[in-house]
């Protein structure tokens, strides 16, 4: 501890925590794994999770509504229609992979077509 | 002997003072830089060769010539709420780096940043709509009708559910690492006891906020350490500012760990509700897309990788699973570390790696 003291620069501003981590941080560490390990801590974080959530759902729900009234007056897209549109697209997207998986078992079956099908090399003039 | 006769030589001299403080400066200015910057991660070459939605799967360029490559081409799953970049941390110290140097052609699935319209994306949709339209281009591409896949945390839960479901699908070798597949221990690790208390309500969660934001999802895993997570980190880093290695590595881990994702609402709600509450795939009634599954209809050889220190996924949720798979082949391994540690920790190259890829290089010709 002496010898730690005699190292440590007395101009560290980290040394304030260097000497409280030395002296208990691995016991502190080990009471705060035990304190969230517990059913109390499990019940409380649960309870103030659904307040929060039960609390600010009105709040959010208001500036949801009154955004998607003043986007239908600009004649903007809404949130929720951006995100059906979204949708569509993964399924379009879907169906083109059906598609290219068709495509590569075609080619896969006939090594002949995927030949024709391979763009010549130009000539050189 | 010296100093105690002569006490003027304890007191340090104006210069010394500033000298101390220039670099205590230079230190923070340091420390600050590394907290706010990103390091440049996930640099190994690879190539785009199919999309769906906001997944990607990329091939990695091999850099051993084709005839010295192993038969079957390994796919590497990640989690949904994190980044796959730690898979490919920095160059020097990448898994998939590693895996490349020993011959293998190496596909990564990124599940990509969900969106609004992602809210409803459940696990059935990872394992049976993205995964396998992307091992179906994976085996195009690489001209072959076996592969391996590795899964790492909830990437593992995809590949088992998948590996249950489509057990003729050319899956050859399951790597699972630190899966968590067996919730029975309501009491094992922190989230299990969080997410099983009847005051968690995941319906109210998704209700309210549709995608669950990744900053309460990145608390969440901190809050199991909460001492070493918020301030250890912090306080280990400034003890070795001046050691450039140490450093290195921090900085990538940071910027990977910084890089937070939302996970999509509906597969958080599944995971809570059927797997940390109500254990379903162990008790063998996890229906997905229809289908029940079933861990005996696994086939493939399978590797668990189990870390010993693992606080988010303790040994016990993937250790039991063992006894219940079809395989005939399966090995347990376990490594000293944590969660993340025994893939990108220091001691990573010397432990884990060797051993899944000689694991690998056995069942891959």
């Amino acid at each position: 501890m002496t010898q730690q003291q005699e190292s440590q620069s007395p101009f560290d501003p980290a040394g304030m925590f260097k000497d409280f981590r030395d002296a208990g941080m691995d016991a502190w560490a080990k009471t705060m794994v035990q304190l969230v390990n517990t059913e109390a801590y499990a019940e409380a974080t649960g309870a103030m999770l659904n307040a929060w959530l039960t609390g600010s759902g009105p709040f959010r729900q208001t500036v949801e509504s009154s955004l998607s009234h003043v986007l239908s007056n600009l004649n903007l897209p809404t949130r929720d229609e951006i995100t059906q549109l979204a949708q569509r697209l993964t399924h379009i997207e879907m169906r083109l992979d059906d598609i290219d998986a068709k495509i590569d078992d075609a080619l896969r079956a006939s090594p002949r077509t995927a030949r024709s099908i391979t763009p010549p090399a130009k000539k050189k003039k | 002997m010296a100093d105690s006769q002569n006490p003027q030589a304890d007191v340090p001299s104006f210069t010394d003072v500033c000298d101390e403080w220039h670099k205590s400066l230079e230190k923070m200015q340091k420390f600050n830089e590394l907290l706010t910057t990103n390091a440049q991660i996930a640099q190994t070459s690879k190539q785009l060769i199919w999309t769906l939605n906001k997944a990607r799967l990329f091939r990695y360029v091999p850099v051993k010539p084709e005839k010295e490559l192993h038969k079957i081409p390994l796919l590497l799953v990640f989690a949904i709420m994190n980044r796959p970049h730690v898979l490919d941390l920095r160059p020097g110290h990448s898994y998939v780096e590693y895996m490349l140097q020993h011959g293998y052609d190496v596909y990564l699935m990124d599940w990509g940043i969900p969106g609004p319209e992602d809210r409803d994306l459940k696990f059935e949709d990872y394992a049976l709509e993205y995964l396998p339209r992307a091992i179906r281009k994976l085996k195009t591409v690489a001209e072959r009708e076996q592969f391996s896949m590795l899964g790492w945390c909830l990437g593992a839960l995809i590949s088992t559910i998948y590996a249950c479901l489509r057990p003729d699908d050319g899956l050859k070798n399951l790597v699972l690492l630190t899966a968590p597949l067996d919730f029975s221990d309501k009491s094992a690790g922190g989230f299990s006891r969080w997410a099983s208390n009847p005051e968690f309500n995941a319906d109210l969660v998704v209700d309210k906020l549709g995608n669950v934001p990744g900053e309460m999802i990145d608390t969440g895993a901190k809050m199991l350490k909460p001492v070493e997570n918020f301030i250890g980190t912090y306080v280990n880093l400034w003890d070795n500012i001046d050691n450039s290695r140490f450093i290195q590595g921090w900085h990538a881990m940071n910027t990977w760990v910084r890089d937070i994702i939302p996970m999509a609402g509906a597969a958080y709600q599944q995971l809570i509700n059927d797997f940390y509450k109500e254990n379903r795939l162990i008790e063998n009634s996890l229906v997905v897309g229809g289908e029940q599954v079933k861990l005996c209809n696994l086939k493939a050889s399978v590797l668990n990788v189990i870390a010993e220190a693992d606080h988010i996924t303790p040994p016990c949720q993937s250790e039991r699973v063992m006894d219940q798979l079809g395989s005939q082949d399966k090995e347990v391994f376990r490594v000293r570390g944590g969660h993340i540690g025994i893939m990108a920790g220091s001691g990573a190259e010397k432990n884990t790696w060797p051993h899944i890829e000689k694991w690998l290089a056995d069942r891959s010709d």
